[in-house]
């Protein structure tokens, strides 16, 4: 039955090993589902954007109701638009004052304190950071404070100049650019510049001529009449009045001043100029603005955050102008930030790593020109020639800016326009901070996530690894059960868990069942003892009670049986009795001399077996290992025998006995049949054999022994074909003790 | 008077025969089948000498409990084991309880008949010593050996031996530095044919027992391959 059970064991050889898929770690896959995560703020990202939309669309149409509603409030008031109304302005600078509405008109040889007075505040122009001032300028050295006014059909311009050296007119000299003069730059209606220069010889009446480009040359010799300029000395330089006839003006014409100081009496070079246009290079002259102090008033209430509100009249003049598109508060966002709450803390890190993917909306505000007025002017043509209200949303960089522009009407005509600008953007930074308070929400539940996903992934396949090297820990290559529990993640509460007990419950029933089998020749052993035992004792009653039969072949031949019965159960039993012997620890260590023990057992073996011939290799001197004599003495009984057993009936038995530092090597090698390829691995195992004669015994139990004996001694066992010769070396390796701790 | 042999076996066939050929050599023999038929038998009347089997029946250790009370009431009864089982477990239980011998199956009729005549003989002797001086005594060196009560004195202490380790302490003490091979040993343990393991476990007791008295006990030394001999003193 046992040799029938070995012979399905080797049909099983070898083992199934299914292929393996190439795929991915578990933790891998893990991290590719978190980045899946992704799609989120991609998500919230397109909400955002058509959030957008929207929300330029609703302001797109407050806007348009707001301008009806203005334009309704100023329809059929043509008295507002009249050009009496209006005062005309120089513009150059948001913080502008409206042009006064004079009470009466001034003589231009009154006072520079009584124009001074009348005209009102004044505007300061100073050099800082304007063209053709250079960079060590001082203020002290020459400023300019200019004041406008109107009466009736007169412009009346104040100027109060502080300058240190002031340069009059050389005479002899003929081109007019080397002492310190006004200029003064008129566009007409018709788009025709003039350039006038107002210069003087000395204090008094300036002389008024029309220049040629270049500022050099008069367009013609002879001075103008019509303007009347009067220049004063002052203690810190110089005033001028200056009065200009509303026709040389016109509706809708453009007008600019630059003032120019030379300091130097001989070689009157221009040293700077101050201009009352911030900008000269980006338009010489601009429009006149007819300001209208009564519309202003009127639009007053209608304030628009961040939003400019401006009334044309249908000369394209403006009339009146509310607010700025350009934020108030834009220093009350900093100081917001200036004690961060833990949150915003976050928040900044996050931000300064996300403005490199967005930028602040709100910064765009930076890129609206100062003057969008081509843009307006296009858009009021439109508004002006059709008498319909037109909308435009424009973008500057980042910026947004609606304008909606609607028609003023006066008894059926068009009197007017309303131009409503307003930035986007405030709306859209809102949905921006939304935007991105979002993203570093996500980015930190991201973060943690995938931490989370990480530590979950990492401790997931440690405890997978640990169980995998448990398990293969478990077994031995040939299959030998070392443990019969896992005892890594046995108390998890989950499916791992679970499978860690499940494996340990199958390698649990696995080892029973091999210790069913490693007990079974003992138990079968004792089994058949007490039957052998009734055999034998009736025998001999038999023999005793007729004792003529006690040389009868059958009764010979019955106790020739039960002797190898009895020698079989005891092979059975020594296995297990070894085993047990060996794990109670009954066996004593002691250092003994494995050459000399080698050597008297092998003349044992010859006596026992004359005609075997033995053949012992062990080097002269000693052996000295610690060990269990009689067990290492069974276990070379044991290699003897086999190699008698599956040997040439007359071959060589060689024992050979050799030593390396660390270790002392048996071999036993016979002469005969060589080891089938398929055992060679689990011959060491119980019940395994290659034998094949049917009168011996074989049960496969000898190098078993051999095994557990070697294992006691902490020591292998390995059993190979000689090479270039027929027959099988077995060779036992065992340890040496210590070099310090032996005396050889 | 015809010494009366209690046997405790389950397995009625070897009961029988062992029956059979103690009562043919002059023996009364009473059998029992279990242990509460021997413990009633016992408390009738005490056998002068007891074959126990261990296992009776379902009872695993029945034969030790018999042992235990046995030796209870007569601490000079001989009592014999006679058992499958051969592990150093029973082994060593079987001495704790001061069993006089312990044989494994199967046994040889010829030579339990033989081990019984030497147990009743050793009890009679002891019986005897009480009044009378040891008559047949050997001695090598710090050994004693009294073949009559067939107790052993090492260093003049006794040294507890079963009947087949004193026949082998015998056996090599009679010829000290002769080496013993494992067929004479065979022989001495009169127990038919044994392997040479069984032998060896044999001299492992023996040794762990004169251990026990005098930790350097040395004198039966190993022959490998070959078999034993008792060492001369060299001293």
């Amino acid at each position: 039955m046992l040799a029938s059970r070995n012979k399905r064991r080797k049909h099983r050889e070898p083992g199934f090993r299914p292929k393996i898929r190439p795929g991915l770690k578990i933790r891998t896959k893990l991290l590719l589902l978190v980045l899946l995560l992704l799609a989120i703020p991609w998500m919230g990202y397109k909400s955002v954007r058509e959030m957008e939309n929207f929300l330029l669309e609703g302001q797109q149409q407050a806007l348009e109701l707001t301008a009806q509603g203005i334009a309704s409030l100023l329809g059929n008031r043509r008295d507002l638009f009249a050009l009496a109304a209006g005062v005309p302005e120089v513009l150059g600078r948001p913080f502008y004052i409206v042009p006064q509405d004079l009470i009466q008109a001034l003589p231009v040889d009154a006072a520079a304190e009584l124009w001074a007075a009348a005209i009102g505040e004044l505007t300061d122009f100073s050099g800082f950071g304007l063209f053709e001032c250079n960079k060590d300028y001082q203020p002290d050295s020459f400023a300019l404070r200019h004041g406008l006014g109107a009466h009736e059909n007169s412009i009346f311009s104040f100027f109060d100049v502080t300058d240190d050296s002031v340069i009059f007119r050389d005479p002899e000299k003929i081109a007019l650019d080397h002492n310190d003069q006004l200029r003064m730059t008129v566009q007409d209606k018709a788009g025709a510049t003039q350039r006038y220069l107002l210069t003087a010889q000395a204090e008094g009446r300036l002389s008024i001529y029309r220049m040629k480009r270049n500022w050099r040359e008069p367009e013609t010799g002879e001075a103008l009449r019509e303007i009347v300029a009067v220049m004063e000395l002052t203690s810190w330089g110089y005033a001028i009045k200056l009065r200009i006839p509303g026709d040389y003006l016109g509706t809708g014409s453009r007008l600019k001043f630059e003032l120019v100081d030379v300091d130097d009496k001989r070689d009157r070079k221009i040293e700077k100029i101050i201009s009352t246009e911030p900008d000269p290079f980006r338009y010489d002259t601009r429009r006149i603005r007819l300001m209208t102090p009564e519309l202003a008033k009127l639009i007053q209430p209608l304030y628009l955050p961040e939003g400019n509100i401006t009334i044309w009249d249908r000369y394209f003049r403006l009339r009146a102008e509310l607010g700025s598109i350009f934020p108030e508060d834009a220093r009350l966002r900093q100081l917001r930030l200036e004690n961060p709450s833990f949150l915003d803390r976050v928040e900044l890190a996050g931000i300064s790593l996300y403005e490199w993917v967005f930028r602040d909306p709100e910064g765009g505000d930076s890129d609206i020109p100062d003057d969008s007025s081509r843009e307006d002017r296009s858009l009021l043509q439109k508004v002006l020639a059709k008498g319909q209200g037109e909308t435009s949303r424009r973008r500057y960089g980042d910026a947004r800016l609606i304008v909606t522009a609607v028609p003023i009407w006066a008894q059926g005509e068009i009197e007017g326009a309303i131009l409503i600008k307003q930035s986007g953007n405030k709306l859209l930074a809102l949905q921006y901070g939304t935007l991105r308070r979002f993203t570093v929400l996500f980015l930190g539940v991201f973060l943690f996530l995938a931490l989370a996903i990480l530590i979950f992934s990492s401790r997931l396949t440690y405890r997978v690894g640990k169980l995998q090297r448990e398990t293969e820990l478990a077994t031995t290559p040939e299959g030998r059960l070392l443990k019969d529990r896992i005892v890594a993640g046995a108390r998890a509460s989950d499916e791992l868990g679970n499978l860690t007990r499940s494996i340990s419950l199958m390698l649990q029933n696995l080892g029973h069942y091999t210790r069913y089998l490693e007990k079974l020749p003992d138990t079968l052993a004792h089994e058949l003892h007490n039957p052998l035992n009734v055999v034998n004792s009736s025998l001999e009653n038999l023999q005793y009670q007729h004792a003529e039969l006690t040389d009868d072949k059958y009764l010979q031949r019955a106790r020739n049986g039960i002797n190898r019965l009895r020698s079989i159960i005891t092979s059975l039993t020594e296995a297990v009795n070894l085993k047990d012997a060996l794990i109670q620890g009954s066996e004593q260590f002691e250092r003994f001399d494995l050459a000399a023990l080698v050597t008297s057992c092998v003349e044992g073996y010859q006596a026992a077996n004359p005609e075997q011939r033995f053949l012992v290799q062990v080097f002269p001197g000693t052996l000295l290992i610690d060990g269990a004599p009689d067990r290492l003495a069974q276990l070379l009984d044991k290699l003897v025998d086999n190699a008698i057993e599956f040997g040439k009936k007359d071959g060589l038995i060689t024992v050979t006995l050799h030593r390396t530092d660390t270790q002392a090597q048996l071999t036993v090698a016979n002469q005969g049949s060589l080891l089938p390829e398929e055992i060679a691995e689990r011959l060491f195992d119980p019940m395994v054999s290659s034998g094949k004669d049917a009168r011996r015994t074989h049960l496969g139990l000898g190098l078993y022994i051999v095994r557990l004996v070697a294992d006691f001694h902490g020591g292998t066992v390995q059993a190979r074909n000689r090479r270039g010769l027929d027959g099988v070396e077995v060779t036992v390796t065992l340890p040496r003790p210590d070099r310090n701790t032996r005396l050889d | 008077m015809a010494k009366v042999i209690a046997i405790v076996e389950d397995d009625l066939d070897q009961r029988e025969n062992y029956a059979d050929v103690l009562s043919s050599h002059g023996y009364e023999v009473r059998c029992y089948a279990d242990k509460a038929d021997a413990e009633e038998g016992f408390r009738t009347a005490l056998p002068d000498l007891a074959l126990l089997d261990i296992m009776l029946g379902e009872d695993m250790d029945g034969g030790f409990d018999l042992c235990m009370e046995l030796r209870n009431r007569s601490p000079a009864l001989p009592i014999i084991f006679l058992t499958a089982r051969d592990s150093d477990t029973d082994r060593i239980s079987s001495q704790r309880m001061t069993a006089w011998d312990y044989i494994t199956k199967p046994v040889s009729l010829e030579f339990l008949v033989a081990r019984v005549h030497a147990l009743l003989k050793i009890a009679e002797q002891l019986k005897s010593q009480e009044s009378e001086p040891p008559v047949s005594l050997l001695e090598v060196d710090q050994l004693e050996l009294d073949e009559n009560s067939m107790s052993v004195r090492w260093c003049g202490e006794v040294v507890s031996l079963t009947l087949t380790e004193f026949w082998i302490v015998e056996s090599l003490a009679r010829n000290p530095g002769h080496v013993k091979t494992y067929d004479v040993l065979n022989d001495v343990t009169r127990q038919g044919l044994v392997e040479r393991n069984t032998i060896n476990g044999y001299i492992r007791r023996i040794r762990n027992k004169f251990r026990l008295l005098d930790p350097a006990f040395d004198r039966i030394q190993t022959v490998h391959g070959t078999g034993y001999k008792w060492a001369k003193d060299l001293g």
